[in-house]
């Protein structure tokens, strides 16, 4: 049980890669924290630099109450799963479960006993005789972990754990890490490039880019109040549509117009906020799921929005919309009772009260 | 384009497989047999009148007396020993330097890796034949100080016509080319074993020692091969390296039969010795070969 802090911490690779970049993180004893971003983000550099598998360039990262620069690895009493299982091939399950115990001198005995324990909890007791190749994706997985819950250690590491497993499996694994979460009550750091992992796992989640942290909220801030257009835009699927355009002053009425025929009435909550914005240039966001059927109200308070329909994608209970907006394409997610026909014209309308607006040279969000 | 395949295959063994075949057969046979008719092979010959009346021996007398000659009185049996010693205390010392540099190079992320490689590589660029000269008065210079050193202690360090002394050479020569296809195999290692056993708290001996040397065993038998080989038909340092018999290796051995004897040479003593020398290769080969071909690492990753 411990917290992690990162302080100004910095990688920067010779011939001058700046992988991250000065960052500042703070996770709580027990929390469940998922470091997630597009490849080369510096998400996998960060936790290799708390594993202690790299070094960091600046800054101090301290596990507990101690400074871990100069600690080696061994000693952080840290635990790490790879994304790749990492299993040694030549051990049996349980010869790779004890391993660590073995190099920390534990009595055999205890070993046996947790070993076993552990294998108990993950359900691969009648594995621990099989080596590694005998094993499917997701038993190798479990083992992965088993190796590392027997260790006990203060914080666990995983470092884009579910990637190499099925679609599937990758659901129940997911779920039952939570579960193993739940009962160890141990702080865990989580890597994943995947955002439904992230929203689904974390209990805060830190969104990266180029080194840089972009956010670090709960799952649900981070999708109702995404700091800047990157988080807006990463976070979600399918992923929020954007457009750029002016917030016009129609006696008294703020509407938010692209110059192409787009016109969108500015709700009033955003309103008060977006005033001084008035003629100046803005992006706007919608998620997939703000758009719905018109009804007479919406197409006379000019909450609607015209599109041409380029695809559409049932998917059951509903329905994926791409359909062209001024130059680009949005996305729309419909109930199944409303589904337009293709390359036709189509009015849809917009929860504009819902809507995100970002400042189009920052691309920091703006007031909400 | 199957056929010719295997017509291939099949002319390949018989170019393999004749001149060993012929030189077991001949071994059997006296000398006098082979200089008559170097292609016959004994027990068709046998119990025919012709050979009854010259009074040759049978093949197994031939045999006996080929063997005997050579393991006793030509001395085989304390070549075969010297060469053991030699090869497998020369091996036993490259395969385990050779493995320990080459996972430092492949595994151990520092600066001058590039460098060292390229240094150790570059030892294969250099003929042997061309160290001849300095080696050998390198050798005089080194024993003479090191006895200089030693003398206190009652020790004389001698590097000319010892063992000790053709055993450094070996490995010196040997290393480069092991050092090249282990670290071959060691870089084939996914990286995320050595950093997992660092974390369970793993020196980088023993991931070494527990976790990447026995994954690396295909890559070790192989160099095992290929160094046995060199190392146990050497002929040329051992030449110039070891003088007295009692020192001398099998390649040495085996030109001593055809030099002692001149114009006179005993050719069934001659193919006995080489059986002598070809066995120990034949069993090495076919012991590890199998171990070669089995891929230890499957599991490590997904697969």
């Amino acid at each position: 049980m411990a917290q992690v802090v990162l302080q100004g911490v910095g990688k920067t690779y010779p011939g001058k890669v700046q992988a991250v970049e000065r960052i500042n993180l703070h996770v709580q004893d027990g929390e469940f924290v998922v470091l997630v971003g597009p490849s080369g983000c510096g998400k996998s550099t960060t936790l290799r630099m708390i594993a202690g598998l790299e070094e960091a360039t600046i800054g101090t990262i301290s596990i507990g109450d101690r400074v871990v620069n100069d600690v080696p690895p061994k000693d952080r009493d840290i635990a790490m799963v790879f994304q790749n299982y990492a299993l040694y091939p030549h051990m049996t399950v349980f010869k790779n479960m004890a391993f660590g115990l073995k190099l920390r001198k534990m009595k055999r005995k205890d070993i046996r006993e947790r070993v076993e324990d552990v294998a108990e909890i993950l359900g691969i007791t009648d594995l621990l005789k099989r080596k590694p190749k005998a094993l499917s994706g997701g038993q190798r997985q479990r083992v992965a972990l088993g190796r590392a819950i027997v260790r006990d250690p203060q914080v666990f590491l995983f470092d884009e754990p579910l990637s190499n497993l099925d679609a599937k499996l990758r659901v129940h694994m997911r779920a039952e890490i939570g579960r193993l979460h739940s009962r160890l009550k141990s702080t865990m750091i989580y890597v994943t490039h995947d955002q439904v992992e992230a929203m689904t796992m974390g209990d805060r989640i830190v969104v990266m880019r180029d080194g840089v942290i972009q956010q670090v909220a709960t799952p649900s801030v981070i999708y109702d109040r995404p700091a800047n257009k990157f988080v807006a835009g990463f976070i979600g699927s399918p992923p929020m549509n954007f457009i750029d355009g002016t917030i016009r002053d129609e006696s008294g009425v703020l509407f938010f117009v692209d110059g192409q025929g787009l016109r969108l009435r500015v709700s009033k909550a955003h309103a008060v906020i977006l005033e001084k914005y008035t003629d100046s240039r803005l992006t706007l966001g919608i998620r997939p799921e703000l758009f719905s059927k018109p009804d007479q109200a919406s197409r006379e308070s000019g909450s609607t929005l015209l599109g041409h329909v380029e695809v559409v994608e049932p998917m059951g209970s509903e329905t994926y919309v791409s359909m062209e907006v001024g130059e680009g394409v949005w996305t729309a997610r419909l109930e199944s009772d409303h589904i337009p026909k293709v390359n036709t014209p189509c009015r849809l309308k917009v929860n504009m009260s819902k809507a995100h607006y970002f400042d189009p040279a920052t691309e920091e969000s703006i007031g909400v | 384009m199957k056929y010719l395949t295997y017509i291939l295959l099949s002319l390949w063994l018989l170019a393999v497989t004749i001149p060993l075949a012929w030189v077991g057969v001949n071994s059997l046979r006296s000398s006098k047999e082979i200089v008559e008719n170097p292609f016959g092979v004994p027990w068709l010959v046998q119990g025919s009148p012709h050979q009854e009346e010259a009074g040759h021996p049978t093949p197994q007398e031939s045999a006996q007396s080929n063997f005997q000659n050579a393991w006793v009185e030509s001395n085989f049996s304390q070549y075969f020993l010297n060469s053991l010693i030699v090869t497998s205390v020369s091996l036993v010392m490259i395969l385990l330097f050779g493995a320990m540099a080459a996972y430092a190079l492949a595994k151990i992320p520092s600066l001058g890796n590039r460098l060292i490689y390229l240094y150790f590589i570059s030892g294969m660029m250099i003929p042997a034949q061309l160290t001849l000269v300095p080696l050998f008065f390198q050798y005089s210079y080194l024993s003479e100080t090191l006895s200089a050193w030693t003398a206190p202690l009652g020790i004389e360090i001698q590097l000319h016509n010892s063992h000790a002394g053709l055993i450094l050479i070996y490995i010196a020569f040997s290393l480069p080319f092991t050092i090249l296809i282990l670290t071959g195999f060691f870089k084939s290692l996914p990286n995320a074993l050595r950093e997992s056993a660092i974390i369970d708290g793993a020196s980088e001996f023993t991931v070494f020692w527990r976790i990447m040397l026995p994954l690396a065993r295909p890559g070790i038998i192989s160099a095992a091969i290929f160094n046995f080989l060199g190392l146990w038909n050497e002929y040329l340092f051992a030449l110039i390296f070891v003088n007295t018999p009692e020192k001398k290796t099998l390649p040495l051995g085996l030109s001593n039969v055809s030099i002692q004897a001149q114009y006179n040479t005993d050719f069934g003593l001659l193919f006995a010795g080489l059986v002598i020398v070809i066995i120990p290769t034949l069993i090495t080969y076919l012991v590890l070969q199998r171990q070669l071909t089995k891929g230890i690492t499957a599991g490590a990753l997904k697969g």
